[in-house]
């Protein structure tokens, strides 16, 4: 379980916005041009293991798609390195740089947006392990009717558009269609935010059952804690471009460092927690083109002192692969803030 | 947090409502049969999956539903006068203020050309004959107790100058302008994240206790739900299938759809196991089942289950829908 799959070092993404035309030509004349950057993601640090699930947990904005995109292979980094076994992912050629990105594939929110509305089933799931060369034409349609039980849709379905399926189904067949050129790494995005509450336990169901049969490895990201304590091994925390608290679930759930993690988990609605008084953390998220300084959080956090203004803490180790980046770990009385999550006692 | 008394005046009470929309492929019963009551200072969970008719039963007492969707029976007493029965000016004069509407998407109520200062001042001013000053320190007043700050400065700004979470406020803000009797919320805080909605839930159950308003919230969220009302309505296929007392729709569900609800969320699951699930998805609007809508994906079923349920109705107006409740061997106190 030691071996590292993916991991991302020191990753930073930054997203400018380009000029147009016009802004061009008032550049040219001399105008002050303001260079909108969005700083989506900000030095960040992610290992993976072999086998492990990995949730990925931020609110919007906080650079978890990104950052599950530029491990996925699908855009690049502005800074940093991704490795995919030990290799950096850009220094790959050729048929290894093909065969590292077969490996890892990404299921998205939107199955409707992800599948060709006018392909057929038998396409849009047969159509890469024809092109790569993993299987012979004839052998598709074999190959597809067993990938279709393997989701639990009635290989009959084969020859139907994705138009005919209902929302849960879809997801179905983009998880189908992932599998299909035999991933041993899934990105998924926040596969199940859009799916009923049923159909979402029907298709965690299937994420688990997936993994012990095929032995894959999963970053899962999603905004939903309850989920993500349900599936996950080892849970990231993201707030505005960083990792501010990763470790092990059970670590992360019942012995939350960062005061936004705790923040996080005391807010999080559960049937279990009833006629709530809410207590809420004040304030928004920042915009990611002007950050705060210091620490990110600082503005929203019940304990920030001077220091968390002025200087960026570092992730630093608390023991048994929990990390937290936060400064008042080092004061020598440090406020008792896990009080605040009622209702929390579950395994 | 104070329950509202049981004996406080109801303000809303919905019997039999029945909202169909004719299609070219047939009569899509959206909301078939649905009764509730809604008291003063209370607050309503109405939970279901996407196509349940819980929007449209919102939508239905607020008379918003357009063609082809009609109603096709009921009665909505809204403080004893039938909704139903009214006319469009007589509607006019409640809507925005006795019943007022929050919508998932704040866009929907806000119009993008004009000022949030012109949205609330105008709203005021058709239902009240107030001065403009008037009319404008209201609104400034809704602005704050909705949590915003500055109000007298952010009024002036337009709804694109606003984040997701804060335009929702503004939403909020001009449904409180008139102290309804009555808000209808329908998955308000759904497109938020969970530190916003935890603001925006605190907002709303503050003034619903101060205000005495009664309050339907409309949510797929059983999460939210649990920790917002005091009642529970679950619908299924059109129908509410059970309702009750929090404690007891949660703890002590009989139908076994509402339990196969509550057992498919994670926080009912051991961690790392498999979820119990409810197996099958939701039946086509044109294609349910007869009789009980939800006897195809239920555990229980029998051939009693082919006729329609009808509604059972225990202490403390615990009303379910099913003839193999689940726990039947208890009293039914």
């Amino acid at each position: 379980m030691s071996e590292i799959f993916a991991e991302a070092r020191n990753v930073s993404k930054r997203f400018t916005h380009e000029p147009d035309f016009a802004e061009r030509i008032a550049s040219k004349l001399g105008a002050v041009s303001t260079r909108k950057v969005v700083h989506a993601l900000d030095g960040v640090d992610l290992t993976i293991e072999k086998g492990e699930v990995v949730g990925l947990v931020g609110e919007s904005g906080c650079g978890k798609s990104t950052l599950g995109r530029i491990i996925a292979g699908m855009i690049p980094a502005t800074e940093g390195d991704v490795l995919v076994k030990g290799e950096k992912r850009d220094s790959l050629r050729g048929q290894a740089a093909r065969e590292a990105r077969l490996k890892t594939q990404i299921i998205f929110q939107d199955p409707m947006s992800s599948l060709n509305p006018r392909k057929r089933v038998l396409d849009i799931v047969g159509e890469a392990p024809v092109a790569h060369g993993l299987i012979k034409r004839g052998e598709k349609r074999k190959l597809v009717e067993d990938l279709l039980e393997t989701v639990g849709l009635d290989p009959s379905m084969t020859d139907r558009y994705p138009h005919q399926f209902s929302g849960g189904q879809r997801q179905r067949l983009g998880i189908a269609r992932a599998l299909a050129v035999k991933p041993e790494f899934l990105v998924c995005d926040e596969s199940i935010a859009a799916l009923d509450i049923s159909i979402q336990a029907q298709v965690i169901n299937l994420f688990m059952d997936l993994r012990k049969s095929f032995d894959l490895t999963y970053l899962f990201i999603s905004h939903d804690l309850g989920v993500v304590n349900h599936i996950a091994d080892r849970v990231v925390i993201m707030y505005l471009g960083r990792v501010v608290e990763s470790g092990r679930v059970e670590d992360i759930f019942e012995r939350p460092n960062h005061p936004y993690t705790a923040a996080l988990l005391a807010e999080v609605p559960s049937i279990d927690k009833r006629h709530r008084t809410f207590t809420t953390i004040k304030g928004e998220i920042p915009s990611p083109v002007s950050p705060p300084s210091g620490c990110h959080f600082h503005p929203r956090c019940p304990h920030a002192f001077e220091r968390c203004r002025i200087e960026r803490p570092a992730l630093v180790d608390l023991g048994g692969r929990h990390q937290s980046a936060c400064h008042l770990n080092e004061l020598p009385e440090r406020p008792d803030f896990n009080m605040s999550i009622q209702g929390e006692g579950r395994v | 947090m104070s329950n509202p008394s049981e004996t406080s005046e109801i303000v809303l009470e919905v019997t039999d409502l029945k909202t169909h929309f004719a299609t070219p492929a047939g009569e899509v019963k959206s909301v078939d049969g649905v009764s509730f009551s809604v008291r003063r200072g209370e607050i309503l969970g109405l939970v279901g999956e996407s196509g349940s008719g819980k929007s449209i039963t919102g939508f239905s007492i607020i008379g918003l539903v357009d063609p082809p969707g009609r109603n096709v029976g009921g009665s909505i007493l809204f403080k004893g006068e039938d909704l139903l029965a009214a006319s469009e000016k007589q509607l006019r004069t409640l809507r925005g203020n006795r019943i007022a509407m929050i919508f998932q998407d704040p866009m929907m109520t806000l119009n993008p050309v004009l000022s949030v200062k012109t949205h609330m001042v105008e709203t005021v001013l058709a239902h009240e004959s107030v001065s403009r000053a008037e009319a404008l320190r209201r609104s400034i007043e809704a602005l704050r107790m909705v949590g915003i700050s500055q109000p007298e400065t952010r009024i002036e700004s337009y709804p694109h100058e606003f984040s997701g979470g804060m335009r929702q406020r503004v939403a909020i803000a001009i449904a409180l302008l008139h102290k309804p009797d009555l808000i209808i919320a329908d998955e308000p805080t759904t497109a938020l994240d969970v530190t916003i909605q935890s603001q925006i839930l605190s907002e709303v159950q503050v003034l619903c206790r101060e205000l005495g308003m009664g309050l339907i919230w409309i949510s797929h969220d059983l999460g939210v739900v649990a920790g917002l009302a005091d009642r529970i309505a679950v619908m299924y296929a059109g129908r509410i299938v059970e309702q009750g007392d929090v404690d007891q729709i949660l703890d002590r569900p009989k139908h076994p759809y509402t339990a196969g609800l509550i057992g498919s969320a994670p926080a009912a699951n051991r961690r790392g196991e498999r979820l119990t699930q409810i197996r099958g998805s939701a039946p086509h609007p044109l294609r349910r089942p007869e009789g009980c809508a939800f006897r195809t994906r239920c555990d229980f079923s029998t051939d009693a289950c082919l006729q329609e349920p009808t509604e059972t109705i225990g202490a403390a107006d615990y009303r379910w829908r099913c003839f193999n409740p689940l726990g039947a061997t208890e009293a039914t106190s």
